[in-house]
């Protein structure tokens, strides 16, 4: 049986296709999010890497901020739930995930049997999340993946001292403008973001192991500088960027599973 | 009438406080208005001036903000907010208590921002159990009758004010069995907020004596499925749109400490006592609220044990922006919550928000946790 789980976010648009809840057979992002043709790209990309039609497949479950507009889905779950899912298939030691999307973060606990037990979420403002980064980036002319080098060459990381997305983008600006050196700068936006989440995260608690997941976790610099806030190991989940897709389509093959069951 | 009936005629009263402004006065009545929390309305229906609730309105906030910072609570800057635009004109006075620092500097305001109603202050004392913070709570009635008075042109009369008491103590303990029988008995999310939203645009006769038709009616129908019970509790919960996302996740509110809601009709004006007495004394038993003081934050305890009484799975916790006194007891609950074994979430609301996208996300896997 496969199942399909969508992830549409802010900014992205991420697809898995799982074969009998237990084999990643298929994946897909598009840099596109809800609101977009995105999620229809995702979708008809999946299809044709597994090399599958929308026929073979059993459930399609959609997640993320787009999830209740997508067409195509015939179930839907909050993507904290999903992430949950998700890393827990992954990672099944994970007590604590922290992800990082392009709009929000959220620090979600799971229980010994990998079931949600709690979460935070940070919807205030665009400080600590993977838009900040984005901005920051914008700024220096870098590309996001570029980030984690210079900040692994920093001598004397700079302090961000806005909270403000916009704020901070004058107060990097205004550091290019004394010279500073760019690696410590960058490892100064990094540390601001994990200073953000971490904040986040002692409000929701941390239980060993620490997982990152979603765009974010993919930096090594924000990963690094948020280990060294918590005090903690945070390890990066492998795709962690289909982490919510990947629940979605966990999510689906336990709801085909529960209806054949009560189909019997 | 029927309780479908019942249900849309509190909605009607819910969302047009106006057409129950123009009602009054076409009627010759003198309204004053009760800004949040715990303004003793028994006094200014002893005058026989009618009481209305000004807890603001989901608006956008443009001239209120020349005399607001932009962190500050939303519920008082939409109250200035319509003073400024007229929605408010006509009424005789604002009676503003000094419960929180936003609200004492929602009096300041008032009275640069919007001459045409006068202001009346009510000065809560910190201590309010002790003799002297009970006298201080008296002194600070005789100054809102006084200014009443003057406002008004109609004198303060006690036995009237005992009268006034009676009719208080009856539409309390009429909301009390309401919240009770709404718990047995469910209705929606956004009629149960309808049904406590009202009580701020009627006199308290008209109220209690829908609410009684309502209890009388709902009692008469077979319960409904079983849903997945949740206590409520903040200030204010009364955003449709946060209420349909509730309804939509399948949760019905078994309880709730809102203070907009039930969190005001626990406690009754002792009517053994001289009647301002009376009135002070029963502020000074109040407790359990976020802007009442309480060095032991008794307050927390009785959310969990309210929660577990009526059967809720968890709690949310509707946390109005930049509501300081709230804030502080939030990780307190959210600790007994944990500790008791209640899923709960902090819901940040707030007069201008327009997509609750975000909350729909954490009341969805909330759901999943209850």
């Amino acid at each position: 049986m496969y199942t399909l789980g969508i992830d549409i976010g802010s900014t992205t648009s991420k697809c898995v296709i799982l074969e009998d809840g237990e084999r990643i057979a298929a994946k897909s992002l598009v840099a596109a999010g809800t609101g977009t043709k995105g999620p229809m790209e995702a979708f008809h990309g999946v299809l044709s890497k597994a090399g599958l039609a929308r026929a073979d497949i059993s459930a399609v479950t959609a997640t993320g901020y787009g999830r209740a507009t997508f067409g195509e889905a015939d179930g839907e779950l909050s993507e904290l739930s999903c992430h949950g899912k998700g890393v827990h298939f992954a990672e099944p030691d994970c007590r604590t995930i922290i992800d990082i999307g392009g709009q929000d973060a959220k620090v979600i606990r799971l229980s010994d049997n990998g079931v949600l037990s709690d979460f935070v979420m940070n919807d205030k403002c665009a400080a600590g999340t993977g838009r900040f980064l984005d901005v920051m980036a914008n700024i220096l002319q870098l590309g996001i993946e570029e980030l984690e080098i210079y900040a692994a060459r920093a001598k004397s990381p700079v302090r961000i001292s806005s909270t403000c997305t916009v704020f901070a983008e004058s107060e990097v600006i205004s550091q290019l403008s004394q010279n500073v050196n760019i690696d410590d700068l960058v490892a100064g936006i990094c540390d601001s973001v994990a200073a953000r989440t971490a904040a986040l995260a002692r409000r929701a608690g941390i239980k060993d192991k620490v997982c990152m997941s979603g765009g974010v976790a993919q930096n090594g610099g924000v990963r690094l500088a948020l280990a060294k806030e918590l005090g903690a190991e945070v390890f990066c989940v492998a795709d962690a960027q289909y982490m919510g897709a990947l629940g979605a389509a966990i999510a689906g093959y336990e709801r085909k599973r529960k209806e054949s069951a009560f189909a019997v | 009438m029927s309780t479908a009936d019942l249900l849309a005629k509190f909605h009607k009263i819910a969302a047009d406080p106006a057409a129950q402004k123009a009602r009054y006065l076409a009627e010759g009545r003198k309204i004053v208005l009760t800004a949040p929390v715990y303004t003793p309305e028994e006094i200014i229906h002893a005058m026989g001036l009618v009481p209305m609730g000004a807890w603001g309105a989901d608006i956008p906030l443009n001239e209120s903000k020349k005399y607001f910072p932009a962190f500050i609570c939303s519920i008082m800057q939409s109250i200035l907010e319509l003073g400024i635009t007229g929605a408010y004109e006509g009424v005789s006075a604002i009676v503003i208590p000094s419960l929180c620092d936003s609200l004492k500097c929602l009096g300041e305001n008032w009275k640069y921002a919007v001459p045409s109603v006068p202001f009346i202050p009510m000065t809560y004392p910190q201590n309010r159990k002790p003799d002297f913070g009970r006298a201080y709570t008296k002194a600070g009635y005789e100054r809102v009758i006084a200014d009443l008075e003057k406002v008004s042109g109609v004198q303060f009369e006690q036995e009237k004010l005992a009268e006034s008491i009676r009719v208080y103590n009856a539409h309390n303990a009429v909301m009390r069995e309401f919240a009770a029988v709404s718990a047995k008995h469910p209705i929606g999310a956004g009629e149960r907020a309808d049904v406590f939203k009202s009580a701020f645009f009627v006199t308290k006769e008209e109220h209690t004596a829908l609410v009684r038709e309502l209890i009388d009616a709902l009692r008469g129908e077979e319960p409904k499925a079983a849903k997945k019970r949740i206590m409520l509790t903040g200030i204010l919960a009364d955003a449709p749109k946060l209420l349909a996302i509730i309804e939509r996740n399948g949760l019905q509110i078994a309880c709730d400490d809102v203070a907009a809601c039930s969190r005001q009709y626990r406690t009754d004006v002792p009517e053994d006592m001289e009647p301002l007495e009376g009135l002070a004394a029963k502020f000074a038993a109040m407790d359990n609220c976020s802007v009442l003081y309480d060095a032991d934050k008794k307050r927390v305890d009785k959310i969990v044990q309210d929660a577990k009484a009526a059967g809720a799975g968890g709690v949310i916790v509707v946390l109005t922006k930049f509501c300081d006194p709230e804030e502080f007891d939030c990780p307190l609950i959210k600790r007994a919550c944990e500790a008791a074994e209640l899923a709960c979430i902090v819901v940040e609301a707030d007069r201008q928000m327009e997509n609750y996208e975000q909350a729909a996300t954490m009341i969805e896997a909330f759901a999943e946790l209850v």
